[in-house]
Parts: structure tokens; C-alpha cells; sequence
């Protein structure tokens, strides 16, 4: 005997019809579209929307985080060894690993993702600006001094509008960073593209592995695309420049 | 704290935490080298004939923007679970940051340097073999290196389809305890930190005299350092 | 033990809200949204299909009577998500009995009944702060299943009967080899010592069977894959598996800070919950790959509570 054997329950359980899957599922066919179909806004559709978001708060305060330290070392030049060496390494701590090692200290929660995604973010976002802002030749910003603008103005209004082509290749390769790098997120929160894809290989459930994966590369490539038009719109100079 | 357990852990299990070290290394190591394999002919010959830049750049731009945890389950959805299986999937993300610096690094060769050396009377495959190629490995090798540290980290999650490794470990707190997980993943970062600077050592070495201190930036412009791929994780 | 079931069957039809020694709980439901205004809290749940349907059951519940549900989705092990529980990450998880006793009490006594094994684990929650809320009908124990064939050729009805059934392949995950609730059980109780362990991710079982790979294998009472009929359970007589029903643990202070509908909207949901119903909803999600949320909100729904 398996256990009590209750035939109607405490109090009369009803098991309703929970809908019988097609037999492309219930045989594990390669790729069953009327899945996908049938499952996209209860859980493909909200598995992406976890994902960008995710990836927004990432590269919102990652960016935040680099451009102010990219201003701070372009004053002061002794700061970008430090930074650009701890953001190294942050970058190339595998992400699974980082997960894993900040979860003793801030929890299987949201946090402990966006603090690992942003670290990813760093590096590279540091280095363009960095790289974007000192590509100002030095004659215009003497003739900007000549002008009589002040430091910051300068900073504000020739230096980083100067710095913006550098400053949006390092935005293109940090999203599909971490586009790719939100998908091992879903280890420690039940969040983002991940998630289906964890699931499908706990019930080797072939066409959401290929669904959801597949759906992530999509996102990846079309935010590059994306990124990559708007650099060549915000500055279409820089094509020019290309030797 | 948890950090002072994990590194009893690591004491504890050194046996275990090395087999799936080398297990590990192998995955990784086999990946680089059949893409090496694949991808530095075709690259290096393409750049000698200026030809198919459109391609080899942006496979690079491609490749990069592969989520390889997606690479890695729709590679393994098709072919099933395994190390072989999982070999493939990392050759998908090993293969184009050699390909692409392969390339650039051979068809940026001042020209200068080319036509002095036709100047001089040498033949074709005399030029890719006497200058072209030495003036390239610095960069090459930072194809190699980028993607040596990138199969590194994405072994890690080969622990969830079949592929072993040290990602078996991070990925099985049931079995390893929250102990085990971070002596692990402290294991993971320690080998993939090494690798990284094992490889910028040997860069450093083989770079010929006249190129040292350039690596950062060859030639071309800002849009090559922004896309350059730069050591990925995963 | 077959009185001892039909006694508690008895006993939970009549009255559901006897197991439970909080303020006067019944199995109906509260009506209107009781949790309106009360404050947030983290429900918790494991990484396996069953816990991932348990999760959605009793957030969806809440969530129709007003309160506000945070789910913690697939979090591993009980080690972690006990210490999510005592760290105040999460407020309340369904556990089952026989798994807390021993992995979170460290309690490696076995107990008569049911009943026994969950006042022991409540007496001991309620020493930490915590408590337990109504146990579920349904329990999820490990057993053993074989094809109908091999059961008929070798005349098998319990465990101990594969003891006469020559060597034999048991596909099961590698800790079975090692458990009491295993191979180590097996040989104890039932002097079985002719089995072999083939190692197996759980979910793999069934295919094994089916392909002949091994001959019995490790299965979960609840599995989807037992609705139809095509595999045989053996029984357990000397309760190797032990009870495995789940119940609720929750702070005593959220239970507090929610109010009494919060205790009765979940016990609600438990009484509804029999075997054969974590079956199909298991089977639903694993077999017909539907959603664990979709599967149930539609359970809710057909039982009155959403």
C-alpha cells in the first residue's frame, strides 16, 4: 500500500483535467512547436522579461559604477591600475564560481546576481570610457581651454561626447555579457531564461532546452545588433576612422 | 565564516578537488586545441589574403554574444549528454576569437613591412612565413589566451550535462555542502585566474623583442580595441 | 500498519483540523481577503517538480485571500533551505516529516506512525521558534517499482519478496547505495542482498525500467509516472522509506504577524492534497510539460480555494 488511501480526500478533493500534452511532448520529440506556443506567456514570455530586466539593473549600475570611476582615474591617473586590475579579476572569475562564493554572504537572492553581473560590467565598461575620454586630441582640448571653459564643462561637454563611440563598443560587449552570463543566474534564483533552461534539463524536456537557449541567443545577438546601429547613428564619423 | 569551512574542505578533499582539476583542464584544454587546430589556418590564411574580413570580424561579434549556457544546452539537446558533447559545444565558443585575431593580426601587418619584404624578392609563402606571421602572434596569441580563459570558465558548467569537471562540485550542494561548493568555486577562480596569466607569460615571452609593450593596441582603430574579444567568463 | 492508515483516513476525513495545535483551524477555507494589509512573506520551495507544484499551490492560495507571497523558487537542498528558514530569509516551506527529522532534527529514531514521527518534528521546531502546520494526506516515500511482468513471474507484492528474485539491477541515485532509506534498509529489514545498483539522475528511472536496463528501480510515491498503472509499488511492511508526508513549517512569529487566516488559508490547501491528486499534478508538469503554476491554479480552482 502507498500510503492512506483516501478516496475522496479531506473533504472531497477534486483533480481536474489538467490537459494532456501532445504526443510530440509526451514522446520527447526533438522540438515541439505547439509547446512553445502553448507554454510562451506562462513560461517563455515572463522568463524573458526576468531576463532583461535583469540584465538592465546589471548595466544601469554597472555603468553608473565605471563612468564615475573612469572620470575619477581620468583626473587622476594613478587610480586606473588598481581599479582596472581588481575589475580584471572580478571578470575573470567564472560566473557559476562568483555566484557560489558571494552566496554565504548575501544570500539565494536578487542581490547576490546583480552584485555578480555588475562586477562582470566593470572591467570593460571602465576601460572604453577610460580609453574613450584620453582619445580627445590634445588640440581641442586646448582649444576648449583657449575658450575658457572650465574643467568639468570640458568634461561634460567635449570630453565625453568625444568618448561616446568607445563608450557605446563597451556597452555592446557588456550586455551580451550579460545577457549570456543572467542565464546562469537562474541557478540561484528561479529568474530568467535560465530558469527554463534548468528546468528542461532536470526533466529532459528537449524542446524547452532548445526554446529557451535559443531564445537567449536571440536576445543576445538582437541587443548587439541593436547596440551596434546605435553607434553607428550616435556617430558616424567614427566609420570613417577605421584604417 | 562559510570561507574558512571551504578552505577545510579544500584540504579535506585535495584528492577529489584534483581529479576533477585535471578532469577539468582536459575538457578545456582539448576545446582550445582542436579550435586552434580549425580556426588558425583558416584565419591566418585569410588574413594573408586580405580577404573575407567581413566574416572574420564579425564571427567574432557572433561568437562573443553566444550565451554559453545556451550554446552548451542546445548543443547537448541534439546530441545528448557527455564529455565528447560537451567538447563540441566549447569548440562553438572557442573558435572565434581565434579565428577573428587570427585574421586581423595577419591582415593589420604594416604595410610597410609587406612590401619591403616583396622588395626584397620573397615569395608569397615566404612573406606569410617570415613576416607576416611573426609581426601576428602577439595578437594571435591574445585570440589563444582570450579563448583558453573563456573555455576555462564555461567548463564549469559543464557539471550539468554530463561533462564533469569542477562544476559537478558547485553545482551539487546536496551532495558537496555549501562547504564543498565554495572550496570549489575558489578552486575554479584559482585555475582560471592561473591560466590567464600562465598564457600572458608565454605571450610575453614568445612576442617577438621589437612588439613588446604593444600588445594592448595593434594598429586599427578604437572600434577593434571596443570588439576585440576580451577575456569572457561564463 | 494498513489499520493504522485507514484509522488516520478516518480520523483526518472527519475532523482536519485535529493534527494541528494551532487556534481552532478548520479545512474550510476563511472567506473574503483576510490577508489584505497584513505584511509581506517569503514562502519557499525545493528544486524538484513536486515542491515546485506545492509552491504555486499554497502562493496562489494566499494570494486569492489578500496576503502577500514572495516565492523562493528552487532552492536546493533541505540543508540550505533550512538555513534560509533560521537566517529569516524565507518564512515558510513544506517539508516532509521523515526528511526533517533526519536531516534537519538529526533524528535517526524510527517512528511507529505517522502521526508519532510529526509531533516528534513539531516538538522539536517549536524549540527553535518555529512550527509545524497541518501535514498533507499524501506522502512521498521512496519505494521500490518493477514492470508488471517481472512482478507476476517472480510473485512480487512487498520488498522483502525480492529476496527470492535472484540478482537483480535496481537503478537508483548513487546515495541509495548508502541510505537507510536504501540499499542499507533493504538489507537490514528485508535480508536482500542480491541487488545490484546502477546509478541513475532521478528521472531516468523509469526509462531504465522500460528498456530493461535494470529490473526494479528507486521511484517517489507521488511520481506522475505511476498514475496509469504500468509499474508496480512494492509495499513496505517494515517502513525502511519511512513517512514522508509534508508538512508546512513556518515562524512562529510570521504566524503571528499574518493572523489566524493565514494558518487555516494553508492547512485549506493541505487537507486537499492525496496522493492520487500530487500524481496528476506531478504528471501534468512532468509528463505533459505543463506549467507548475498553470497546473495549480486549475487544482485551486476545481477545489473552491481561488
Amino acid at each position: 500500500m502507498i500510503g492512506p488511501a483516501f478516496a475522496a480526500g479531506g473533504g472531497g478533493t477534486v483533480i481536474p483535467n489538467f490537459g494532456r500534452g501532445s504526443n510530440c511532448v509526451r514522446n520527447n520529440h526533438t522540438f515541439c512547436w505547439d509547446w512553445v506556443k502553448q507554454h510562451w506567456s506562462d513560461t517563455l514570455g515572463p522568463a524573458l522579461v526576468q531576463h532583461i530586466v535583469l540584465t538592465l539593473i546589471a548595466i544601469g549600475i554597472g555603468f553608473a559604477i565605471s563612468l564615475a570611476c573612469a572620470f575619477f582615474a581620468h583626473r587622476h591617473g594613478w587610480f586606473e591600475r588598481p581599479f582596472g586590475t581588481l575589475s580584471g579579476l572580478l571578470y575573470t572569475i567564472p560566473s557559476l564560481g562568483l555566484f557560489q562564493l558571494l552566496v554565504p554572504i548575501t544570500g539565494l537572492s536578487t542581490t547576490t546576481v546583480e552584485i555578480a553581473l555588475v562586477s562582470y560590467t566593470l572591467l570593460i565598461l571602465f576601460r572604453n570610457t577610460l580609453t574613450g575620454l584620453r582619445s580627445v586630441p590634445e588640440d581641442t582640448r586646448e582649444a576648449a581651454r583657449g575658450m575658457g571653459l572650465s574643467e568639468s564643462q570640458m568634461l561634460w561637454k567635449v570630453e565625453l561626447p568625444l568618448a561616446v563611440p568607445a563608450i557605446i563598443a563597451g556597452l555592446r560587449v557588456a550586455v551580451v555579457t550579460v545577457i549570456s552570463l543572467a542565464t546562469v543566474a537562474a541557478f540561484i534564483v528561479d529568474q530568467g531564461l535560465g530558469s527554463p533552461i534548468f528546468h528542461a534539463l532536470q526533466s529532459n524536456f528537449t524542446t524547452e532546452l532548445i526554446a529557451a537557449g535559443g531564445l537567449a541567443v536571440a536576445l543576445a545577438l538582437a541587443a548587439d545588433a541593436l547596440l551596434l546601429l546605435a553607434q553607428r547613428l550616435i556617430t558616424p564619423w567614427a566609420r570613417l576612422r577605421r584604417a | 565564516m562559510t570561507f574558512v569551512h571551504a578552505f577545510q574542505f579544500i584540504g579535506d578533499n585535495a584528492g577529489l578537488l584534483w581529479h576533477k582539476s585535471v578532469e577539468h583542464m582536459a575538457i578545456a584544454a582539448v576545446a582550445v586545441a582542436i579550435a586552434m587546430a580549425v580556426a588558425l589556418p583558416i584565419g591566418l590564411w585569410l588574413g594573408h589574403l586580405h580577404r573575407g574580413s567581413f566574416l572574420a570580424v564579425n564571427v567574432a561579434n557572433i561568437g562573443r554574444a553566444l550565451p554559453s549556457l545556451a550554446v552548451l544546452s542546445i548543443g547537448i539537446a541534439f546530441l545528448g549528454v557527455g564529455k565528447a558533447n560537451v567538447v563540441l559545444a566549447l569548440l562553438v565558443l572557442a573558435i572565434p576569437p581565434i579565428i577573428t585575431n587570427a585574421y586581423v593580426a595577419v591582415d593589420s601587418v604594416e604595410t610597410d613591412a609587406v612590401e619591403a619584404a616583396r622588395g626584397m624578392g620573397m615569395r608569397p609563402t615566404q612573406l606569410f612565413v617570415k613576416v607576416e606571421l611573426p609581426l601576428a602572434i602577439p595578437l594571435t596569441f591574445a585570440g589563444i589566451r582570450t579563448a583558453a580563459v573563456y573555455v576555462v570558465a564555461t567548463a564549469t558548467l559543464a557539471g550539468f550535462f554530463g561533462g564533469g569537471g569542477l562544476g559537478d562540485i558547485i553545482s551539487n550542494q546536496a551532495s558537496y555542502g555549501l562547504d564543498g561548493v565554495v572550496g570549489a568555486a575558489i578552486v575554479v577562480t584559482v585555475l582560471a585566474l592561473g591560466t590567464d596569466g600562465l598564457l600572458a607569460g608565454v605571450q610575453y615571452l614568445i612576442t617577438p623583442r621589437g612588439l613588446r609593450g604593444d600588445t594592448e593596441l595593434l594598429g586599427a582603430a578604437a572600434e577593434y580595441e571596443a570588439t576585440r574579444a576580451a577575456p569572457e567568463t561564463a | 500498519m494498513l489499520a493504522t492508515a485507514l484509522a488516520l483516513a478516518v480520523a483526518a476525513c472527519g475532523s482536519g483540523g485535529s493534527n494541528s495545535s494551532t487556534s481552532a483551524s478548520t479545512t474550510a477555507a476563511p472567506a473574503g481577503k483576510p490577508g489584505a494589509g497584513k505584511p509581506a512573506l517569503t514562502l519557499g520551495a525545493k528544486n524538484f517538480t513536486e515542491q515546485f507544484v506545492l509552491g504555486q499551490l499554497y502562493k496562489q492560495a494566499l494570494e486569492a485571500k489578500g496576503f502577500t507571497v514572495k516565492l523562493k523558487n528552487n532552492i536546493g537542498s533541505t540543508e540550505i533551505i533550512d538555513k534560509g528558514l533560521t537566517s529569516g530569509n524565507i518564512d515558510i516551506y513544506p517539508e516532509y516529516i521523515g526528511v526533517g527529522l533526519t536531516a534537519v532534527a538529526h533524528d535517526n529514531k524510527s517512528y511507529p506512525t505517522e502521526q508519532a514521527a510529526y509531533n516528534a518534528f513539531k516538538t522539536f521546531q517549536e524549540g527553535r521558534g518555529f512550527t509545524l502546520l497541518d501535514q498533507t494526506p499524501f506522502t512521498d516515500v521512496d519505494a521500490i517499482a518493477v514492470k508488471p511482468p517481472y512482478a507476476k513471474q517472480h510473485n512480487l507484492k512487498s520488498v522483502g519478496d525480492l529476496k527470492n528474485a535472484g540478482g537483480f539491477k535496481i537503478g537508483a541515485p548513487p546515495e541509495f547505495r548508502t541510505r537507510f532509506t536504501g540499499l542499507v534498509g533493504m538489507k537490514k529489514e528485508y535480508g536482500i542482498t542480491n541487488a545490484t545498483l546502477v546509478p541513475l539522475t532521478i528521472g531516468l528511472q523509469y526509462k531504465a525500467l522500460d528498456s530493461g536496463k535494470v529490473q526494479a528501480a528507486d521511484v517517489f510515491t507521488t511520481d506522475g509516472q505511476l498514475q496509469k498503472g504500468s509499474y508496480v509499488v512494492l509495499t513496505d511492511p517494515k517502513n525502511i522509506f519511512g513517512y514522508e508526508q509534508v508538512a508546512p513549517i513556518v515562524n512562529k512569529k510570521t504566524l503571528t504577524k499574518e493572523g489566524p487566516a493565514f494558518a487555516q488559508t494553508v492547512n485549506a490547501v493541505s487537507a486537499k492534497l492525496t496522493t492520487k491528486a500530487m500524481q496528476q499534478m506531478n504528471g501534468a508538469v512532468d509528463l505533459d510539460k505543463q506549467s507548475p503554476s498553470a497546473v495549480a491554479k486549475t487544482f485551486l480552482q476545481a477545489n473552491g480555494l481561488l
